[in-house]
């Protein structure tokens, strides 16, 4: 026995020494800690539809413009473009000038390793490459259709062995080293914003070639950080790019992010290296940031009830310094009807299950009461929301819901047939649905539950198979387009529009307002068809979701923004402070 | 091989009462054994509150909210409260109806796959035992989550999809078994004699043999039982648990967030829950091999 | 029969097994799973693209040319590349066994010597109060679940008392050691318990022999009983329980990997399997069916080598 003790003793010893030798990260040192809850794809620009790709991406590779980091709603800037394009008067052809001396990041596929100046070429082989039907890319819907030239290129080369990227397309060219031309099929302003999106980055022909399949573990990009290794590991660390063009800290901002402009004009990027820790499980990520060891933790959604009670940090975090800040989101959840089922035709029952429905309970169940009530698909903080409208057939209101089932035919659900309902598996999913199961009760509807795991119940939508399913869209882009498009009848599924509502009267107004420039006559146009939507109850709209990210006292300059997936640059660190702070943990 | 099979080999036409002492041997051991008798107790207590939940009887109200969110354990709320301000306590208790059923589910379906193809196999021999063998090592070949993952492909998910992928994934240890016993008592005296009898294949194989090796069934039985209760908490991790009804899995489960907040309590009473009764089977089981397995008497 | 023709009909059975695995899977994966395209091409596919991606993985051709695709990547281990990351499937299985057995090995060995010491140890002393002790404590230590462990291995050791890193991982050696530490520890924890009843149940069969009987006859010592007499010919099972365990090392440990952050091929399962990357998940089954396979000939043969007997069963 005592033997046993000896050695538990050393093994002690052992254990704390090699602990003890653990690389300690110097807190001097600016390196960002962050945490991604989901894998990582990989790092090809057209293959990263997935909000977490998309910030891996953003840190590499960089595309013609970018949102401002400091100013709220977004609004787009150029990037590697020197200026906002001109726009002919028809609202067609879109000229680019390129910032001249952008190279690319030093690679072996370039000639001594140097990376060589970006050029007008090298954005017509990106965004052909998006197009080319062999790349499989999941980011060619931002074009599909919107370029002269391109899908008949795309076509014509999907059935050829080989891709001819040197065949001309009139939609897409290169006029001289530095200018870019696009020509639009139609006009289509929201265009701008596929520029802004990780998909149009900037790669180069050489890098592609050279690695072939293997490109996607490969990056070579323009943008403010390079990754010297990737072996689709658990830890992502990037360093500073040697190479990188002068880029400054904007010194303008929206009143609300004035208090970040105290790294205005500084030399981007801020911090030297970012580690990127990909945990999948919450608990070690919660762990970790409590103990300091991640300066920012993003609650993934289905757990901000479990993570965070009554909005308020407990005592203990707040003494550390830690702040938690919630700010909207552009996204929507709602319960969708599939409309090939004739019986959702029936605008009184889907009104009459709207009605029933209550969504503050809901919210204060699952979203802390932070989340927004959804009067219609837009949401607030872009042109098409309508402030202080009152969607007339939302819930709790089951006296007009009786009332209104009893007029669409089925007084107290009587003859309605059972109704499936499908739901993704997770935990906060199914507590959802067994609560909209609850609400439609009251009134005699019933429900059934099917939750299905993640690719089934994609695969469910896409076949049109269901009958009622519960999904969120976040935006790609901050225009009331993105989400007007999810009840727009050609896009059915298994297209973005899961419900395949097909109005053509919604469809031909729908493309009449997306074709118009920014303006007044277009918000009016977008409000109108937001309200129609709102009145049809072409879904249940239930809410705009509010984002909680968890800080550390030391961190500066962060805000959400999730369409920003370049933000990476702008974020800094007080080390003297967080060595200070780091007292406390 | 010692005394008790030889008494059997020689008691053809009262085989009945001889493996009726053997029981009542088996019996005797474990009442005398204080740990087994308490193991017995508390397995009984389970069944029976699983039988009282399953009939409404207690713990109907699980679903109800009772406090805040998160109270921690007292006086009011035994194990507290979770996100919902239900009881745990009461979650607890309803957990014990769907760990009984996944147990008893879980083993009779192993058992019944099991001993059927184990029996075929070593009763008849030749080409069907060279397909049953052929059968089960492909299959134990294949990792079990990987099966998991496909019965939950082809069922969708819920509670009958974790009975049977449970009890799909654990009868190839007990076919071995089951097999290798067959086969040594298929030649013995005793089955030869019913052959003698007049006695045809199924006759021999499910009245004389199988209450032969019934000692194997039942210890297996046990193991499969508890082995399942543990994986139930493996399955609801892979999100293929039990939907609609609490158990110790989806509390297990619950409280990967809920502990870094230090709500422990949801995985302490799951935990404690579940550890009371699978230490009670490993006890019993153990007793019950010690007991009934003749070879291993008087150890 | 000799050992070569014996060990030669062992290895051909590995045919009909390998065949059968691959039927199973084609089962899986191209009958009955859901349609993977959806998935890869995200929330804006068109029909066009799903047909393209159908015809590019081939899962538009007929039942019997795809459980032929099946059978040759078993036979050529030619996996071809990833779904969702693209990259060749060779590459990830060589990137993530590093960091799998890193966790595996060790542990093997540890809960392996801990159980049979313990085994040894118990039965020398069986029925005795320590034995008793020990068998319980293996039992009540079984009876909780694994990912209790491992959540409250973590909150308290890795976070209250920070004895060790929370999650994450250094390729190499040593940077790896203390990442790997605390689920060691873990799953020796979880492990030690069946080991060592097993262990102890084999042994004991072997101290109850007739020959144990006649040596204790005979004056020999119980020491030399234990090592010389018992141990020896208890070797045949324990090999085999400790072999067969082998090919399971290389699959890593799909819990521990996915709360502590180690880039293993647990991971890369669990991963394959939540993004509906069915060349990875095939490439997974058919990987550790091959090695469960060999190593079960491995196994046969080491027993007939040691026992001509069994051969003629």
């Amino acid at each position: 026995m005592k033997m046993r003790n000896i050695l538990l003793v050393m093994t002690m010893v052992i254990t704390t020494l090699l602990t003890g030798c653990a690389k300690k990260q110097d807190a001097s040192e600016r390196v960002l800690n962050i945490v991604s809850p989901a894998e990582i794809k990989g790092f090809d620009p057209i293959m990263a539809d997935d909000l977490y790709s998309g910030r891996e991406i953003g840190k590499i590779y960089e595309g013609l413009l970018a949102y401002h980091w400091l100013k709220v709603p977004y609004e787009l800037v150029p990037n590697l473009a020197e200026a906002m394009p001109e726009v002919s008067k028809d609202g067609i052809t879109y000229t680019f000038k390129l910032r001249k001396g952008v190279v690319f990041q030093d690679d072996a596929a370039f000639p001594n390793g140097k990376g060589r100046e970006v050029e007008a070429s090298d954005f017509v082989y990106s965004i052909k490459r998006l197009a080319d039907s062999k790349s499989q890319a999941n980011g060619w819907w931002i074009l599909d259709g919107k370029l002269k030239g391109l899908n008949e290129w795309r076509d014509k080369n999907e059935k050829l062995p080989v891709t001819n990227y040197a065949e001309e397309v009139e939609g897409l060219r290169a006029v001289d080293k530095y200018t870019l031309e696009f020509k639009l099929a139609k006009p289509f302003p929201q265009f701008l914003y596929a520029l802004a999106m990780g998909f149009t980055s900037v790669v180069s022909k050489e890098v592609v070639e050279k690695y072939g399949k293997e490109f996607i573990n490969h990056p070579v990009g323009t943008g403010p950080y390079i990754l010297p290794k990737f072996d689709q590991g658990k830890r992502i660390t990037y360093t500073k790019n040697p190479t990188f063009r002068e880029k400054f800290y904007p010194s303008d901002a929206s009143p609300e992010l004035k208090g970040l402009l105290g790294d205005a004009g500084k030399r981007l990027p801020l911090v030297d290296k970012i580690v990127v820790h990909v945990m999948v499980e919450s608990q070690p990520a919660w762990l970790k940031f409590n103990k300091g060891e991640l300066d920012y933790y993003s609650i993934p959604k289905d757990n901000f009830a479990s993570a965070i009670k009554n909005n308020t940090l407990a005592p203990d975090l707040s003494a550390k310094g830690i702040n938690l800040i919630i700010a909207p989101q552009l996204d929507l959840t709602y319960t969708g009807f599939n409309f090939d089922n004739k019986l959702f035709h029936n605008v009184k029952l889907r009104r009459a299950m709207a009605l029933a429905f209550d969504e503050a309970k809901s919210n204060e169940l699952f979203y802390n009461n932070t989340s927004f009530s959804a009067q219609g698909p837009v949401p607030p903080g872009i042109a098409g929301n309508i402030k202080d409208y009152k969607n007339p057939y939302k819930g709790p209101n089951l006296e007009a819901a009786k009332k209104m089932l009893a007029e669409a035919g089925y007084p107290d659900g009587k003859g309605l047939p059972e109704i499936l309902y499908d739901i993704p598996d997770s935990t906060t999913s199914r507590q959802s649905g067994e609560f909209f199961q609850k609400q439609m009760e009251q009134i005699g509807i019933k429900i059934k539950i099917s939750a299905s795991p993640w690719p089934e119940f994609q695969a469910k939508l896409k076949k049109r198979g269901g009958q009622m399913f519960g999904l969120a869209w976040g935006a790609d882009y901050p225009d009331a387009e993105n989400f007007l498009q999810l009840f727009y009848g050609p896009n059915s599924s298994p297209g973005s529009n899961s419900t395949n509502y097909n109005n053509p009267e919604f469809n031909k107004q729908f493309e009449a307002a997306v074709m118009m420039q920014d303006s007044p006559a277009r918000t009016a146009a977008y409000e109108k068809l937001n309200k129609f939507l709102a009145e049809e109850v072409v879904v249940i709209f239930n809410m705009h979701r509010q984002a909680y990210t968890l800080q550390q006292g030391w961190l500066k300059n962060y805000h959400n923004s999730d369409l920003s997936h370049d933000s990476y640059q702008y974020l800094d660190l007080d080390t003297a402070k967080k060595e200070e702070m780091l007292k406390k943990f | 091989m010692t005394t008790a099979t030889e008494t059997m080999n020689l008691t053809v036409p009262k085989k009945q009462k001889a493996s009726k002492s053997l029981w009542q041997h088996a019996f005797s051991t474990i009442v005398k054994d204080k740990l087994a008798c308490t193991a017995l107790i508390v397995v009984a207590i389970y069944f029976f509150i699983a039988l009282m939940t399953f009939l409404g009887i207690i713990a109907n109200d699980w679903g109800a909210t009772v406090g805040p969110s998160y109270a921690e354990p007292s006086a009011d709320y035994i194990f507290g409260t979770d996100i919902f301000g239900r009881s745990v306590f009461l979650k607890m208790i309803k957990g014990a109806e769907t760990a009984v059923a996944i147990g008893l589910v879980t083993s009779a379906i192993s058992l019944v796959i099991g001993t059927t193809l184990g029996a075929l196999a070593g009763y008849f021999g030749g080409l069907i035992d060279e397909l049953v063998v052929w059968f089960y090592t492909t299959f134990s070949s294949i990792p079990f989550i990987m099966l998991l993952v496909a019965i939950a492909f082809i069922m969708g998910k819920g509670t009958s999809t974790v009975f049977i992928s449970l009890g799909v994934t654990s009868w190839v240890g007990l076919c071995r078994i089951v097999r290798g016993e067959v086969m040594k008592h298929k030649d013995r005296e005793y089955s030869q004699a019913a052959s003698a009898l007049g006695a045809g294949h199924l006759r021999k194989i499910f009245k004389h043999i199988l209450p032969n090796i019934s000692h194997v069934l039942i210890i297996n039985f046990s193991l499969t039982f508890e082995s399942a209760i543990k994986a139930e908490v493996i399955l609801s991790y892979l999100g293929l648990g039990v939907q609609g009804r609490p158990s110790w899995g989806t509390m297990i489960d619950d409280s990967k967030l809920e502990l870094a907040r230090g709500v422990w309590w949801q995985l302490g009473a799951a935990t404690l829950a579940m550890f009371i009764i699978v230490l009670a089977f490993n006890i019993l089981g153990d007793a019950l091999r010690d007991a009934l397995d003749p070879k291993l008497k008087g150890k | 029969m000799n050992l070569y023709s014996y060990i030669l009909r062992r290895l051909l059975y590995v045919i009909p097994v390998l065949l059968g695995v691959c039927f199973l899977i084609f089962i899986i994966f191209n009958v009955v799973a859901p349609d993977p395209a959806y998935l890869l091409l995200g929330r804006h596919a068109t029909i066009e693209q799903i047909a393209t991606l159908h015809r590019e993985l081939g899962i538009d051709r007929p039942f019997w040319e795809q459980y032929l695709a099946v059978v040759k990547t078993a036979f050529t281990f030619d996996f071809g590349y990833s779904w969702s990351s693209k990259q060749q499937i060779w590459e990830m299985i060589k990137a993530g066994a590093g960091p799998s057995l890193s966790i595996t090995v060790p542990l093997f060995v540890i809960t392996n010597t801990i159980a049979i010491s313990i085994a040894l140890l118990v039965s020398f002393y069986r029925g005795k109060f320590i034995d008793k002790a020990v068998l319980l404590i293996s039992i009540a230590m079984m009876s909780i679940s694994s990912l209790a462990y491992i959540l409250f291995g973590q909150y308290f050791f890795a976070y209250k008392l920070g004895l060790f890193e929370i999650s994450g991982y250094e390729p190499g050696f040593p940077h790896f050691i203390p990442y790997v530490i605390l689920p060691i520890i873990l799953y020796v924890a979880i492990s030690w318990g069946p080991d060592t009843r097993f262990y102890r149940s084999v042994i004991l069969d072997e101290v109850y022999q007739d020959y144990v009987r006649t040596a204790r006859a005979k004056g020999v010592g119980e020491l030399s009983i234990m090592f010389k007499h018992v141990l020896k010919n208890a070797m045949i099972p324990i090999l085999t329980y400790v072999i067969i365990q082998i090919p399971f090392l290389i699959l890593g440990l799909l819990l521990a990997e996915a709360f502590f952050s180690i880039p293993g091929l647990g991971g890369i399962t669990i991963k394959a399997i939540n993004t509906s990357d069915f060349p990875v998940i095939k490439a997974m089954t058919i990987l550790s069916a091959v090695g469960f396979i060999i190593f079960g000939v491995i196994t046969d043969v080491l027993y007939t080598v040691v026992d001509p007997r069994m051969r003629l069963k």
